[in-house]
Formats: structure tokens, C-alpha cells, sequence
């Protein structure tokens, strides 16, 4: 599903160069669920960014689907954002204006569906992560875990193929960062490619692949046996 | 995107700073209140001058006696009457422009008819009083040529004579007491209306001869009369047949070019074109401040845009990250200014109409709303918000996702 040949990223800071990514090669494939590890400054979300589309890489090439994204403009991109990938964010990133709803339907409305259509889908992936009856609440009415949760469901509202979780636990209690995993899981063993970064141990074994970094680099990466 | 849900999203934002979406249209809703006020103030200036037109006729000037008061000490307008039927031949004579001349004498006077009494104003003068006044006849005829030259006691009467003295019943050959002469209604005049000063359908006329014999044989002995309306051919030629008539006259009265003339010219059209100048420099008045408060509005509206986008610029990755097109963040910021300045447009139109109205109740100036003034106004303050409101959209459009989703 992923293949990523010799990336680099490159971040200028004034007479200085910063190697955030270092000739990084990986490939994933479909139905994989890959934690990435690694200490911090090492590059694990700069990958992410690029895997997602949302930054695009110094050098080097990325396929997506067999597709090289290199070339894309960036209508061609936010289409496949919108499409194929579900973002979930450390700090959850949920418009405050927008109840549990109408956020989890954002990504429905930039793909043009009609009004039945969306809110049966995002009803769909309200109940999935079980909070159909706080359709109607603010983010701010919301507790940490239950608007990780609506974001959980935006990211999977419009069945994308991979869903990019960027320390989705790292605001939450470990209890709560239990339940995010668990619906995590359920969601990958229906079929959904998802790359986790975190920096528990325990949390990167629902991977059935763990991914280390330091210094823009991969320094190991093997199978989970545990998992 | 569909613009349905874009003007949804737009209005959420909007709803949760109404204050400052009313504050930012400000400039926008003087400039819309200003071009409404402006162009009522126009339309209501010429149609005022149409009526004006309609009720007194064009091309008219109304010749007057007047008391010289060579001694310093005015004598009073009824004191002297020094015009003359002569006069009037002579005029008609020597000034080729003039195309009609209908002289007047008038008195008010008691009239009583059908057990009713009625203070009314009496008018004596030809057929010609009819075309050059501008009169219709709603029903009945005017004077024949024999009630003309033989003095006979027949009057053509306004509607409000008709209203104070028959009620609604028709007055034609009815007979009213003028002064305790008995006239015989023979015709009855459409209404006019009032102006400012007076009811012009509260008149009675009656033939010229009739009057002088009749009426006024004391005020006006001889050949004298009152003042006499002098139609001009050509509106070109209204303002040298003005000057003309005063040397003619100063030549049969023996006043020299600077002595005090016994007569006075009226040109109305002196008085409409002051009207219509005052209202003109109205008009550049307002649209002066409608000019600076729609620029000055539309920058508001570009400012806080722009702030509007620096204070969403997170929101706007994560929209991005969900799958939003340049054109979609183009488009719904585009969206938020034009409404913005709608809401303006909704404001001043609503302000207009408060102005206009408090205006013309207040100082009694006609003020004629116009449709093409509302379309124009939203025309006005939907460009205002689209150009204003561009830059800041296109710069929000131009934001790279990851910087926008790491803004802090
Ligand atoms: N926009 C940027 N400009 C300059 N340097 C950047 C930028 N973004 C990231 N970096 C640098 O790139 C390196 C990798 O950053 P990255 O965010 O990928 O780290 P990370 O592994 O996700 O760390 P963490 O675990 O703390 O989230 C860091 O040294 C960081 O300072
Ligand atoms: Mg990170």
C-alpha cells in the first residue's frame, strides 16, 4: 500500500540544515497496523505528515496504492486525504463551533455527498466508537477521550484505507488510552491500514509491526511476536 | 463543497461573533443608508419638478403688478394695479415668443349655494387660463364665445368648491351666489392637489368681462388687471422672453432701465432649477460620504478577514487535513465576507428607509424610493465584500496544510 524510497527532509534554519527525515525507505502493506516509536525529535510525525499528504518530502519518492504522489498538485492530494486517509491527532484538532456531528460530517461535505447520505454515514461512525447519543454536544461539552473518540469517527466516516494516529493516547489516561486502542484494533481487524506513533511500550503492541527511529532514521523494524 | 453547506458553516462562524460581524459592516451600512438617501433625494427632486410642471404648466411666466415704491415705502401688492389689458395686447404685439397670454383679475370672496357657504378664491380670465394652468376638466365645458363677450354670469368651479358647496352631487347647472351674484355652474376642474402654500382646487373662474363688471368693477376699473400668465413657445427661449417683456414693459410704463418697475416677473422655472440644484448638491453630498464609507467598510471588512484567518489558521489544516480544496477555503471565507457586508446592506437599506422616511415627514421634501436603488445597494455592498474580502481568502486558501494544522 506504502512504499517510500530514500525520503529526506530537509528543514533550513537559517545557515543550518536539520535532516528531520534522512533517506528513509518503508513500505507497508494493506491491512497492516504499525506502531512507531522512537524519542523525541526523531522524525516519527515528519514521516507521518508525509505519509498523510498533508507535507510533502525534500527528496525522494512515495507511492500510495502503487500512485507516485510526487507529482500531484494539491488538489490531487487533498482529494486523497480525503478519501483514502483519516487523520487522528494527539490534541484531537475538532472544530469548537461544530457539535460531535457536524465535525464527524466534515470530511463528507468536501467530498460532496448529500445531506442523507452523510449523516447516515456519520451516524454510522458515531456508533461505532458508541457515542451516537452525544451527536449534539460542543467539542467543549465533551471529555478527552469521548472527543478523541468523534475524531476517531470523522477520521472513519468516509471509509478511508488508512488512518494515521499520531500519539492518539497521548493526552488521556490510561484507561481511557485503553478503549482509544481497542476500537483501534477493532477497526484494523476490519480491514483498515493503521500506523499508530507513541512513545508507550504497551500501547505499541497492538502493532503487528514495530517501527524505531532516531535521528531521521529507521534503526529497527520487526514483527511483533506478541501482538 | 455545495454553497448550501458553505453558507451554513459561514453563518456558524458569523453567529458566534455577531458583534463584531455588526461592527465590521458599519462602514458598509452608512454607505448603503447614503446611496438609497442619495438617489430618493434625485428621484424625489425631479418628480417633484414634473408635478410642479403638470400644475402650473411649462414655459409659463406670470407678469404681476407690483407698487413701485419709488418713495422708499412699499404700498402693499393691492394697492396699485398697473397692469392693463393694453399691456397685454402690446406684449402679445411686439414679442413674437409669446404664444399665449391669459390675463387674470381675482378677489376672495363669500359663496353660497345649496344652503352652504364657502370662502373661496374668484378668478376672471379667458379660455386660455385653462390650457396655459395646466387644467383638465372633469366634467362640464368652458366659457363660449358669446358668454365671453356678453358678460354672462356662468363660473367653472375646483373640487373643493364642489366639496364644501354640493358634497358629491354633481354642481353643473346649479346655481351659486358669488358675492350675492347668482353664476351658473357650467363646468367642474379635475383636482390638482395642494402645494405647500395653497389649495389650488379651492377656485372659482369665471369669464374676464363678467368679473370686471360684476366682481370687481371697483378694484379693478378700466382696463386694469391683476397679472396676467404669459406662455413662452419654447422653453429655449424662456429666459430672453423674460428680459424681453421687461424692456417692453419699462418702454409702455416710462420707467428707465434702472428705476423701480411697477410690475414683477415670475419665472417658475428659476425655482425649479434652484430646487433641483439644491437636491443636485444633496445628492453630491451623500455620495461623497457613500463613496468613502464603502471603501472604508470594504477595508474594515478586509481587516478583520484577515484577522478572522490568522485566528483560524489551525482550523483551516484541519479542514485540510479532512479533505478541503483551496477552493473550498477560498470559497467559504469569500462567503463569510459578502455576508458580512449583506448583512451591511440589509442594515443600511433598513437605515435608508428610516432616513427617507423621517426626512420627508420632516422637512416636507419629496422623497421617491426606487427599486433600482435596493438592487443597486446589494449590488454595492456584494461587490464591496467580494473585493475586500478576496485577499484575506485567497490567503487563507494559500496556506500549506501541515503549517496551518502546527499554528499555534
Ligand atoms: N516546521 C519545522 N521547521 C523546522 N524544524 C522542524 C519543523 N518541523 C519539525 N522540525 C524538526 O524536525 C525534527 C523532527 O520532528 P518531528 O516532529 O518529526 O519529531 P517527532 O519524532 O514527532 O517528535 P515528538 O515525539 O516530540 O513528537 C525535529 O528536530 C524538529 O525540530
Ligand atoms: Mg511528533
Amino acid at each position: 500500500m506504502i512504499n517510500i524510497n530514500a525520503i529526506t527532509k530537509e528543514y533550513i534554519m537559517g545557515d543550518n540544515k536539520l535532516l528531520a527525515l534522512n533517506e528513509v525507505d518503508v513500505s507497508i502493506k494493506e491491512g497492516e497496523f504499525v506502531s512507531i516509536m522512537g524519542s523525541s525529535g526523531s522524525g516519527k510525525s515528519t514521516l507521518m505528515n508525509i505519509i498523510g499528504c498533508l507535507d510533502v518530502p525534500t527528496s525522494g519518492d512515495y507511492f500510495f496504492r502503487n500512485k507516485n504522489i510526487s507529482n500531484y498538485n494539491s488538489n490531487m492530494l487533498a482529494e486523497l486525504r480525503n478519501k483514502d486517509i483519516g487523520f487522528i491527532f494527539q490534541n484531537f484538532n475538532l472544530l469548537p463551533r461544530l457539535n460531535a456531528l457536524e465535525n464527524v460530517n466534515l470530511p463528507l461535505l468536501y467530498s460532496g455527498k448529500n445531506v442523507k447520505e452523510r449523516t447516515k454515514l456519520s451516524m454510522e461512525a458515531l456508533e461505532n466508537v458508541g457515542l451516537k447519543d452525544r451527536k449534539d454536544h460542543k467539542p467543549n461539552q465533551l471529555s478527552g477521550g469521548q472527543q478523541q473518540r468523534v475524531s476517531i469517527a470523522r477520521a472513519i466516516a468516509g471509509n478511508p484505507k488508512l488512518i494515521l494516529a499520531d500519539e492518539p493516547t497521548g493526552a488521556l489516561d490510561s484507561y481511557t488510552s485503553l478503549e482509544i486502542m481497542k476500537i483501534l484494533n477493532d477497526l484494523n481487524s476490519n480491514g483498515i491500514t493503521i500506523i499508530l506513533v507513541t512513545h508507550e511500550k504497551d500501547i505499541a503492541q497492538y502493532g503487528s509491526r514495530i517501527i524505531k527511529m532516531k535521528d531521521g532514521k529507521i534503526i529497527e523494524d520487526k514483527k511483533n511476536v506478541s501482538s | 463543497m455545495s454553497l448550501v453547506d458553505l453558507i451554513y458553516l459561514s453563518q456558524k462562524s458569523l453567529r458566534s461573533n455577531i458583534l463584531r460581524s455588526v461592527l465590521t459592516s458599519l462602514g458598509i451600512i452608512i454607505g448603503v443608508s447614503s446611496v438609497i438617501t442619495m438617489i430618493s433625494i434625485g428621484a424625489g427632486a425631479r418628480l417633484e419638478v414634473e408635478q410642479q410642471i403638470e400644475r402650473f404648466g411649462s414655459n409659463n411666466l406670470i407678469l404681476r403688478s407690483q407698487s413701485s415704491n419709488n418713495r422708499g415705502v412699499s404700498m402693499g401688492n393691492n394697492s396699485v394695479n398697473s397692469l392693463t389689458l393694453k399691456d397685454m395686447e402690446a406684449l402679445k404685439n411686439e414679442l413674437p415668443a409669446i404664444a399665449a397670454i391669459a390675463p387674470r383679475v381675482s378677489l376672495s370672496t363669500q359663496i353660497i349655494a345649496n344652503g352652504n357657504n364657502w370662502l373661496a378664491t374668484v378668478t376672471g380670465s379667458t379660455n386660455d387660463y385653462f390650457a396655459l394652468g395646466n387644467w383638465k376638466f372633469e366634467n362640464g365645458r368652458k366659457f363660449q364665445e358669446d358668454e365671453i363677450n356678453s358678460g354672462s354670469r356662468v363660473a367653472i368651479i375646483g373640487k373643493t368648491v364642489q366639496k364644501n358647496l354640493f358634497g358629491t352631487d354633481s354642481p353643473i347647472d346649479e346655481v351659486i351666489r358669488i358675492n350675492k351674484v347668482p353664476f351658473t355652474v357650467i363646468g367642474l376642474l379635475d383636482a390638482k392637489g395642494g402645494t405647500a402654500w395653497a389649495d389650488l382646487d379651492d377656485t372659482i373662474i369665471v369669464p374676464l368681462k363678467t368679473a370686471k363688471q360684476r366682481l370687481v368693477a371697483k378694484k379693478f376699473p378700466g382696463d386694469q388687471i391683476r397679472s396676467m400668465t404669459i406662455n413662452v413657445s419654447s422653453s429655449e427661449l424662456l429666459f430672453k422672453t423674460e428680459k424681453d417683456i421687461d424692456t417692453v414693459m419699462r418702454k409702455l410704463h416710462k420707467i428707465s432701465a434702472n428705476g423701480n418697475p411697477d410690475f414683477v416677473i415670475r419665472n417658475y422655472a428659476q425655482f425649479l432649477n434652484a430646487r433641483q440644484e439644491s437636491s443636485r448638491v444633496m445628492s453630491i453630498l451623500l455620495a461623497t460620504v457613500a463613496g468613502i464609507s464603502l471603501i472604508v467598510g470594504g477595508i474594515g471588512i478586509m481587516n478583520i478577514m484577515l484577522v478572522t484567518v490568522t485566528e483560524r489558521t489551525k482550523e483551516i489544516g484541519v479542514c485540510m487535513s479532512v479533505g478541503a480544496k483551496k477552493r473550498d477555503v477560498l470559497l467559504q471565507f469569500l462567503i463569510e465576507s459578502l455576508m458580512i457586508s449583506l448583512i451591511g446592506g440589509c442594515l443600511g437599506i433598513a437605515l435608508g428607509l428610516g432616513v427617507i422616511f423621517g426626512v420627508s415627514e420632516y422637512f416636507n421634501w419629496k422623497m421617491s424610493l426606487d427599486y433600482m436603488s435596493l438592487v443597486l445597494s446589494f449590488v454595492f455592498s456584494s461587490s464591496i465584500g467580494v473585493i475586500f474580502g478576496f485577499y484575506p481568502a485567497r490567503k487563507a486558501a494559500s496556506l500549506n496544510p501541515i503549517d496551518a494544522l502546527r499554528y499555534e
